[in-house]
């Protein structure tokens, strides 16, 4: 198993999550990714640090002196064009060979056209998950672009049929992502995507004038006011328990991705523990990375879940007629009381 | 209460721009968390991070007398900055539950990078 751990951007940060990595001996841990420098472009998803090159190199050279490759995520899913203008590409095209003159080990995009630009350096080039890979043929036109790694679309990290196939399809490396908390299926998925893209690029010299005053995260609230009121959708979310890693790895899949780089830095050294020892009792949304108010309200026995990756694994996904997740939901949800 | 954080937000404008210039508290707050936690937060305009380390003590001094005025006893003061920038757009204080003592405030690092974390408590 190959651990690939979020890195919230600040040096102590970094320095604390590899201490932790150390102290416990989670030799799992192989790499930590963090957000790229917003000044460029943005990026799918909150990023709260603004890394400059000196900064990215400076804590490439420590993650390396650490046994620790890092990995430069710079995955917005729109760009608004801009990397299709002269401009664009002189620019971005200059950051890859900075983030190259850093040493850095690999970088992650959305955007089919980075992964041909990305094909001159070094580089491991890495698909994000925000590109949506969901089939073997999605999958053979990311790597004939020149990708080395495909973090597939989580909506399929239980569709074992399509994994399998997928893994087979092509000579890349695939990449899960273990504990996003997004909805299955969720309809807003693109849509918050572009959103953030255009919100986190707004220090970019190229997309400002793109950058909007919104009034609110439509697709935040109304995701959480979902769950809220049909709490079987936690449970149909992907997201994969510590201990069910193996069933992917017995289908060769041996990339495991822990999300949520804009946590605080315990809850990641918290999730990197669990996973990497595959092993966690408790509350499972506390490893979840998705809305704090969530594990505020719920609390998901991470127990009683044993077991159940055999029916997701051959599950059909025609929820309306499978009553499967409703039916658990009543038994390993509950919600907190105070 | 009511004339407590009036107060309070008026305070801690008026202290701000005698320690550094134009600064405005549009707005200050008594917050109360679903997980337990409990706090006062002063939203900000004007306000640079320079700023709040140069006055870090006297900044904590003022925080600390507003929050208990409003019934607060803090455990931790912290400063949230426009992620990416030295933008500083809340001053918070806030008396943690369990949860948020290990995850917010546990660790040596601030726990995310737009955090300053100002002051925090000892527990061990």
């Amino acid at each position: 198993m190959r651990l690939v751990v979020p890195h919230p951007g600040h040096f102590a940060a970094l320095k604390e999550i590899i201490e932790v990595k150390e102290a416990e001996g989670l030799n799992e841990v192989v790499e930590v990714y963090m957000a790229g420098s917003p000044e460029v472009m943005g990026s799918g998803r909150a990023t709260l640090h603004s890394a400059r090159i000196a900064d990215i190199k400076e804590q490439t050279a420590y993650a390396h002196q650490h046994d620790i490759k890092m990995n430069i995520v710079v995955n917005p899913s729109c760009l608004g064009g801009y990397h299709l203008t002269f401009e664009g590409y002189k620019l971005f095209k200059r950051y890859f060979e900075e983030l190259n003159k850093a040493d850095v080990d690999g970088v992650t995009v959305a955007e089919p056209y980075f992964i041909e630009l990305l094909r001159d350096f070094s580089m491991e080039t890495v698909v994000s998950c925000i590109a949506h890979v969901d089939s073997p043929q999605r999958a053979e036109f990311f790597e004939d672009l020149g990708a080395d790694t495909i973090a597939v679309d989580t909506n399929i990290n239980r569709n074992f049929a399509i994994l399998e196939a997928i893994t087979k399809a092509v000579n890349c490396d695939i990449k899960v992502l273990v504990n996003e908390g997004c909805l299955y299926k969720c309809p807003f998925r693109h849509a918050h995507f572009n959103l953030f893209s255009h919100i986190t690029s707004s220090r970019s010299s190229l997309m400002k004038a793109q950058s909007p005053n919104i009034f609110s995260d439509y697709y935040f609230d109304k995701c959480i006011s979902m769950r809220v009121r049909d709490p079987s959708q936690i449970i149909r979310s992907p997201w994969i328990r510590p201990e069910d890693m193996q069933e992917y790895e017995a289908i060769g899949i041996n990339n495991f991705k822990i999300s949520g780089r804009a946590n605080a830095v315990n809850w990641i050294i918290n999730c990197m523990v669990a996973y990497a020892r595959r092993s966690f009792k408790g509350n499972l949304l506390e490893l979840i990375d998705c809305p704090s108010e969530l594990r505020y309200t719920f609390h998901l026995d991470n127990e009683l879940l044993e077991g159940c990756i055999k029916q997701w694994k051959t599950c059909k996904k025609i929820c309306d007629e499978c009553r499967y997740c409703d039916e658990l939901t009543t038994k390993v949800l509950r919600v907190n009381e105070k | 209460m009511k004339e407590e954080i009036i107060e309070g937000r008026r305070r801690l404008e008026e202290e701000l721009r005698k320690l550094v210039g134009n600064i405005f508290v549009p707005e200050a707050k008594v917050f109360g968390m679903a997980c337990g936690c409990v706090g006062l937060a002063a939203d900000l305009r004007g306000l640079q991070s320079d700023a709040v380390e140069v006055f870090t003590e006297k900044i904590n001094a003022i925080l600390e007398e507003i929050s208990e005025s409003v019934g607060v006893k803090p455990e931790i003061i912290y400063a949230r900055k426009l992620p990416g920038s030295e933008e500083v757009v809340v001053l918070t204080t806030r008396d943690l539950c369990e949860r948020c003592r290990n995850e917010f405030a546990g660790s040596k690092a601030p726990p995310r990078p737009d955090i300053m974390m100002l002051k925090k408590k000892r527990w061990r």
